[in-house]
């Protein structure tokens, strides 16, 4: 492959940053349900951002300076949206910004918090994501009045993320997406497309096993007792049936894709030295994050700039692939978790199928991925989703999950975002311990 | 990492609009009250706050004359526009019917003015502006 990718060499931050504080909502789609429509961006926000606060220990006078991340604007019809969100959480007059990266807005949402926060100018800094990936404003009515957005609907929408100078008039960019990883991982490693259509069929039911057993889920039903429902007794059979979950492109199928819906999720930051001025529990540091971005003229780009992100966070934190114990991955194209997880070291160059195929990355696995159920079961609000991933990931390693904890308490998390035709980022994060 | 209850204030500040009541929010621990009505006390930063129902009296204390440039709101014409302080402390950016280019002189030498809340049909949905006290 020719790609070229130019390479970043990181620094280390001018001083430690940790995570205090997290929150976030249920994923919902809020206009089908009475209980909630009429819920509004500022409510969203709001609930995960107090959430985050009270996780934290801060009030709202502790907070210098907030981030803001919204995918798409037609949820809310708004294109600065931070400047209401103060409103809601006590920061009227609060300095803040807007930033938008489609569905990898979540994961550069703790970006933003660290630099801001490492760079010496705030020392409290929230970051929080809000996203109506399943209702459409109406402009010029009040927030609480809103209609589904329809899959065509939405789709249309994904034309944003692509280039229009080439990349949309070639055609092909958009639609290879969809199987890019997956042909690359069957082509690199021997893989029938039967043999990968079923390693994809296998992550769709273990993302589903993780997400209902977790309450903010939008899915609450596994998928076993579906097929069962739809006269299926092997459940290999439905998941491989082209009618109840047909084929999206050569290898993806539809349930391997995202649930999109409606949520938000929220961080608090602080100097890793003051933690303790405000929350007892450990101190999460962020050991820094890799960045990389390759749109979608270049092809294999999620394999070419998740090993830039990898190898700059490796890289610059010393941390090796054997120290990480668990790991998140933006999986709205479900291949993404195999590619993603070995790029990372997490699962074995060429093997990580095997491990996905016999459950192992499952909650109760030895090698967990998404343990909240990733984008295909969790539910994908597109900007919130990263957070939500943050939120998941601080629980299991504070041990708090109950039923859902992993096995072995993590120390070290790696959360690979990815989104908007494409930005990745690859962060470590680690329980900073006394 | 429990699913809260999260309850619609923006919805239900419409809902009691229907109703002919306006809503604000009373925080439990200064008495700050909010208009419009949100979550948290942006005067102390308490996260408990409560309904209140506003009783619509206000005064204004800036006023500008509209000029009827706005299309969408020439149905309420005439107004103006100025920051409200309602009874309750709260203060919003207004519209105040009954102020005319004629008349605003004698509004403006008298600031703060006296005012109350009206509701208002919009397409769809109630809105609040305020009025001049006769």
């Amino acid at each position: 492959m020719n790609t070229v990718v130019n390479q970043t060499k990181l620094h280390p931050y001018s001083r430690s940053v940790s995570i205090i504080g997290v929150g976030c909502t249920p994923f919902m789609n809020t206009v089908d349900d009475p209980e909630t429509e009429g819920l509004t961006e500022g409510e969203l926000f709001g609930y995960a951002t107090m959430e985050a606060m009270q996780d934290a220990g801060v009030s709202p006078k502790d907070v210098d300076f907030y981030f803001h991340g919204q995918a798409a604007p037609m949820g809310s019809d708004y294109i600065t949206p931070n400047i209401m969100a103060a409103n809601w959480v006590g920061m009227k007059g609060k300095g803040s910004i807007h930033h938008s990266e489609a569905c990898c807005t979540g994961y550069l949402a703790l970006e933003q918090a660290v630099n801001a926060v490492a760079s010496g100018k705030y020392n409290v800094v929230l970051s929080g994501c809000v996203e109506f990936g399943d209702a459409i404003a109406i402009p010029y009515k009040p927030a609480c009045f809103r209609r589904k957005m329809p899959m065509n609907e939405f789709l249309e929408t994904t034309r944003w993320i692509y280039d229009k100078a080439y990349t949309l008039g070639m055609m092909a960019g958009p639609v290879i997406n969809f199987d890019d990883s997956a042909e690359y991982y069957a082509r690199t490693y021997g893989l029938s497309v039967d043999e990968m259509d079923t390693v994809i069929c296998h992550m769709a039911l273990n993302n589903r096993y993780n997400a209902v057993h977790h309450s903010l889920a939008i899915v609450k039903e596994d998928f076993p007792e579906i097929a069962k429902k739809a006269g299926y007794e092997n459940i290999m059979d439905y998941m491989k049936s082209d009618r109840e979950n047909p084929k999206m492109g050569e290898y993806l199928r539809l349930l391997g894709t995202e649930i999109k819906c409606d949520g938000a999720a929220a961080v608090i930051v602080c100097p890793t030295e003051m933690a303790s001025q405000f929350t007892d529990q450990k101190p999460i540091e962020v050991l820094g994050i890799g960045s990389a971005c390759l749109e979608s003229s270049n092809h294999n780009l999620e394999i070419h700039a998740t090993r830039e992100a990898v190898r700059q966070v490796y890289e610059l934190t010393g941390v090796t692939p054997e120290e990480i114990d668990l790991m998140y991955i933006n999986d709205f194209m479900i291949p993404s978790q195999l590619v993603a997880a070995e790029i990372a070291g997490y699962l074995p160059e060429g093997e990580g199928w095997k491990y996905i195929s016999e459950g192992r990355t499952r909650f109760d696995g030895d090698r967990p991925i998404n343990t909240n159920g990733g984008r295909t079961s969790f539910g994908h609000a597109h900007a919130a989703s990263g957070l939500a991933d943050l939120y998941e990931a601080v629980h299991q390693m504070r041990g708090d999950c109950g039923e859902r904890q992993v096995k072995k308490l993590p120390k070290t998390v790696m959360l690979r975002g990815f989104g908007g035709s494409q930005n990745v980022t690859a962060a470590i994060i680690r329980t900073k311990e006394a | 990492m429990k699913a809260a209850k999260m309850e619609k204030i923006v919805k239900t500040f419409y809902d009691q609009l229907e109703k002919g009541k306006i809503m604000g929010r009373r925080c439990t621990a200064c008495g700050n009250v909010e208009f419009p009505p949100v979550f948290i006390c942006n005067k102390c930063g308490c996260f408990e706050t409560e309904w209140i129902e506003l009783s619509g009296k206000a005064t204004f204390q800036s006023l500008m004359v509209a000029n009827g440039q706005t299309q969408k709101y020439q149905d309420l014409m005439p107004y103006g526009l100025g920051a409200v302080t309602l009874e309750e402390g709260s203060e919003v950016n207004a519209l105040i019917g009954g102020i005319t280019p004629e008349n605003a002189e004698e509004y403006r030498n008298k600031l703060p003015a006296g005012c109350h809340a009206k509701i208002v049909q919009r397409d769809g949905y109630k809105t609040v502006m305020f009025e001049v006290d006769k």
